[in-house]
């Protein structure tokens, strides 16, 4: 009966034990994940939009530095506060979400500085074309969140792409070719 | 002007950019709508950037290099925050944030320019919100005037500055959402 018990017990450490070496899954949240961009207008101003729906997955070990990441962008909640720019952008000249409804970014490859994620290489497909883009992290952290009760880990990253590299031309070079991606996302664990 | 307008001529436009008005009179410029927003981000549990932004702005800017001056006067219609989320949007009108009932506008007025070489680089100001009125100096990190389609002189400006949101008793989720509030501003003008 004893050993039987123990054998039980043993047989689930053995599961258990590993859990905690593998990548722990976590789920995108939407009201702390946003991507906005910053593109220069004719030299004179910045202006910028956000997409607004969006979802995903992350996959994070942080004691094993790795982790992967799974985003899907709706090209079409796009954002800018002008309504006529919001339509002009969702058009054939810029990201044509009739053919092109999503973006993605897979990335495998997380960097890390101590515990905490300082870089994520990976690939972004927008307009039908995949390239390799690298976020920058300005800020990481993890926490207790108190309102789900679960371990929130996110931060603030960065990168500038070259969107003539998707097929992107319309308007070089007044409307540039450089656009600056601030991502801001936090995932809770599952 | 239609942004399909405004590519067409993009290399003339940038051909033809000028550093300041040539004038030794103060210009007054029109703000474009479309070109116009305070955007704010602020830290979300020490861990990442809250964004959202109110717009587009109305108001005036008058440009007086030769004198080293100008004067900018902006008005924000506070029930206009958009995070993407509305349900954040409408916590945020509430009396402990942004109380847009009680203040449906917040102003910024500014008569303190500063330029260097033609080149505007800050401006201080006051800024009215929630009826509390404050010193605020902005940081100018672009400024340029070019002519557009149109042969008019549109000048625009990035402009930040930092404020503790506490200090116009905007208190909710202190100290979890940050105190300090970073405040981007777009905003470009066309000489009337």
């Amino acid at each position: 009966m004893n050993s039987i018990f123990l054998t039980a017990t043993t047989a689930l450490l053995f599961i258990a034990a590993p859990a905690h070496a593998q990548p722990a899954p976590y789920t995108i949240d939407p009201t702390h994940t946003f991507v906005t961009w910053e593109a220069l207008h004719f030299g004179t101003s910045t202006s910028r939009g956000r997409f607004d729906k969006k979802e995903g997955t992350v996959e994070f070990d942080r004691a094993g530095k790795t982790g992967k990441v799974d985003i899907t962008i709706d090209m079409a909640s796009i954002s800018t506060g002008v309504a006529p720019f919001d339509t002009h952008l969702k058009g054939k000249d810029f990201f044509d979400v009739a053919n092109h409804p999503t973006a993605r970014f897979v990335a495998n490859g997380l960097a890390f500085d101590g515990s905490n994620v300082s870089q994520v290489t990976g690939t972004l497909t927008f307009l039908g074309k995949t390239g390799p883009v690298v976020l920058k992290a300005s800020r990481f952290n993890c926490y207790m969140n108190p309102f789900v009760k679960r371990e929130a880990c996110g931060g603030d990253f960065e990168t500038t792409i070259q969107r003539s590299q998707w097929g992107s031309s319309y308007g070089l070079p007044g409307i540039p070719d450089n656009v600056r991606l601030l991502v801001q996302v936090e995932a809770i664990r599952q | 002007m239609t942004f399909e307008r405004a590519a067409a001529v993009a290399l003339a436009a940038l051909a033809t950019l000028v550093s300041m008005p040539g004038a030794a009179q103060p210009a007054t410029y029109v703000l474009d709508p479309e070109r116009s927003f305070v955007h704010f981000e602020l830290l979300h549990f020490n861990t990442s950037t809250i964004r959202g932004r109110f717009g587009p702005l109305q108001g005036a800017v008058v440009l007086d290099p030769a004198a080293g001056g100008g004067e900018i006067s902006l008005r924000i219609n506070t029930a206009s925050v958009d995070t993407g989320l509305k349900i954040f949007d409408a916590r945020l009108r509430r009396d402990d944030l942004l109380a847009s009932d009680a203040y449906p506008e917040a102003f910024f007025v500014a008569r303190q320019f500063s330029f260097e070489g033609g080149q505007l680089t800050g401006l201080r100001g006051e800024f009215t919100w929630r009826g509390v009125s404050q010193p605020l100096s902005f940081r100018a990190t672009r400024f340029a005037c070019r002519v557009d389609v149109e042969g008019s002189q549109t000048c625009g400006a990035d402009l930040q500055a930092e404020l503790l949101r506490s200090t116009f008793g905007a208190t909710f989720g202190l100290p979890l959402v940050a105190d300090t509030v970073r405040l981007v501003v777009q905003v470009q003008g066309t000489r009337r």
